[in-house]
């Protein structure tokens, strides 16, 4: 209780902190806005009815593009971990694509998919992918030696394993790498506004910028970090459901 | 393809080890060439330090490692895989963390078929016999090491193996514990008269464990002794003269094979 009390009150004293700054030093507000011009127009964009749209835009990209990518990555590491072959000739080439900035491929996606959503997902998918898929892989990779020989002594076929014995015990690893893609799936889906996004909280930023709005910039900020806050928290509380055995003790 | 076993009751190779070599890669042997029997019924004991090859042969009587050379027989059929004729418990647990006790005492059972009621009361009769009725619904992680390993035997037994094997499973366990598990451990292999073959470094567990024993090292048996103590075993034999002069004459027979 005492740690997230000191939270709360080392963030009100920041803001207060930056509110007096912004009011005693005379800095212009196109540079860096008061706190409460940031919540007067976070407020009136909420009011307004302008907010909800776009966060519902990014909100159903992160969610699709997360979907997508978790979904593909955990297929792809189960089929990587399993088969050895496979995995020594398609790592390289799967490390190699992750190296690649995939920001750098939005242009090409925009060619591909068009502008809006569709682009943006894939963005976003291809970003979530790869936690989950290594984790996938080095989880089902780790199980005990000791537990794997008790399956074969009890006959168990190669899918029994995988599926009763393998994947409960990669599950942490798995859940780890989850809320690794859940942080990803909110810059993936941001971004990939910036680039191709006609509306959502990304775009609405290029449009603040393009007017000089400073104040509408910050409060998409908080938006966004809310945002994230709530899918994290969504993913552990997730976690501790499927763990909730793991866990125990 | 896994051997039923078609014995008789007093079948004196019921288990056969005949010449069974073993080495990995181009170690020097960890098995080699070692001859042994174990009559239909009977509990026979390895003793030997870590690194003298117990485990692996064990794990070549279980079918999860095939001899280079020789065989493994059981009631007569050579042995080339694990079946469901053998049980097989772990120096650890091996319990999974994800299934209650009765889940794990019934995973043999669930692998092959679906549980049935009559399954499910197999499974509490024999946590029972553990005196563990009252954590059935629990989770391995809420138990403690010795009520993990009772559950580890449990499951080992839940099919009626024939033969049972037992890779020092209560090495872990505080000495109480360990002699309430072997006073478990016999009361359970009793009830289908199972084959037992178990590998320790306790000495003192082999002896009251065991209608035989045998000292293990460097990959070979040297020093086979019948214990003559009388069925049941009790904890008070522990304290008598009979059951430590066994225990010396093992003990001298391991320095010297060592």
């Amino acid at each position: 209780m005492i740690p997230r009390l000191s939270s709360a009150l080392l963030l009100l004293a920041l803001l207060a902190g930056w509110e007096l700054y912004c009011r005693s030093s005379g800095v212009s507000s196109l540079i860096v806005p008061a706190p409460s011009a940031v919540l007067a127009t976070l407020w009136s964009e909420v009011a307004s009815g302008r907010l909800l749209p776009h966060l519902r835009i990014t909100a159903t990209e992160m969610t699709l593009g997360l979907a997508l990518g978790c979904a593909i990555g955990l297929v792809t590491g189960i089929v990587l971990a399993e088969a050895e072959f496979l995995r020594r000739l398609l790592h390289p080439y799967i490390v190699a694509s992750q190296v690649v900035p995939k920001l750098a491929l939005g242009p090409l996606f925009i060619i591909w998919f068009g502008f809006g959503m569709t682009s943006t997902i894939v963005i976003t998918a291809l970003i979530c992918f790869f936690p989950l898929m290594e984790n996938t892989v080095t989880g089902l990779r780790q199980v005990d030696p000791a537990r794997r020989e008790l399956f074969r002594m009890l006959g168990a076929s190669r899918l029994q394993t995988l599926l009763r014995l393998k994947l409960p015990s990669a599950l942490p690893m798995i859940m780890a790498g989850l809320r690794v893609a859940v942080v990803l799936a909110l810059v993936g889906a941001v971004v990939g506004e910036f680039i191709g996004g006609r509306a959502g909280l990304g775009a609405s930023i290029i449009a603040a910028q393009s007017v000089m709005d400073s104040s509408l910039m910050f409060a998409l900020f908080v938006v966004i970090t809310l945002l994230g806050m709530l899918f994290y928290q969504a993913a552990l509380w997730v976690e501790r459901l499927m763990l909730r055995h793991h866990l125990k003790g | 393809m896994p051997i039923e076993p078609q014995v008789e009751p007093h079948d004196p190779d019921f288990v056969a080890i005949e010449r069974a070599s073993y080495r990995y890669g181009t170690d020097p042997a960890t098995v080699d060439g070692v001859d042994w029997a174990i009559p239909r019924g009977a509990i026979h004991c390895l003793v030997g330090r870590s690194g003298s090859g117990k485990t692996t042969l064990l794990k070549l009587a279980a079918g999860l490692l095939l001899p280079d050379q020789g065989a493994v027989r059981i009631a007569g059929a050579t042995l080339r895989e694990p079946g469901s004729q053998i049980g097989f418990v772990f120096q650890q647990p091996t319990l999974l963390d994800w299934h209650s006790v009765t889940d794990n005492v019934l995973l043999p059972i669930s692998l092959k078929q679906k549980v049935r009621p009559q399954h499910r009361k197999k499974a509490a009769e024999l946590l029972e016999l553990v005196s563990l009725s009252a954590f059935a619904q629990r989770h391995p992680s809420e138990l403690s090491g010795g009520q993990q390993s009772r559950v580890a035997v449990a499951r080992a037994l839940i099919a009626e193996p024939a033969v049972l094997l037992l890779d020092e499973p209560f090495a872990a366990l505080d000495a109480l514990t360990r002699e309430e598990l072997q006073d478990d451990l016999l009361r359970l292999c009793a009830l289908h008269r199972t084959t037992v073959l178990f590998v320790t470094h306790d000495i003192a567990e082999a002896v009251y464990l065991a209608d035989r024993v045998a000292i293990m090292a460097a990959g070979r048996l040297h020093h086979e002794l019948t214990i003559d103590l009388p069925r049941p075993r009790n904890r008070e034999m522990r304290y008598g003269q009979a059951f430590n002069a066994l225990c010396r004459e093992l003990r001298q027979a391991m320095d010297c094979a060592s």
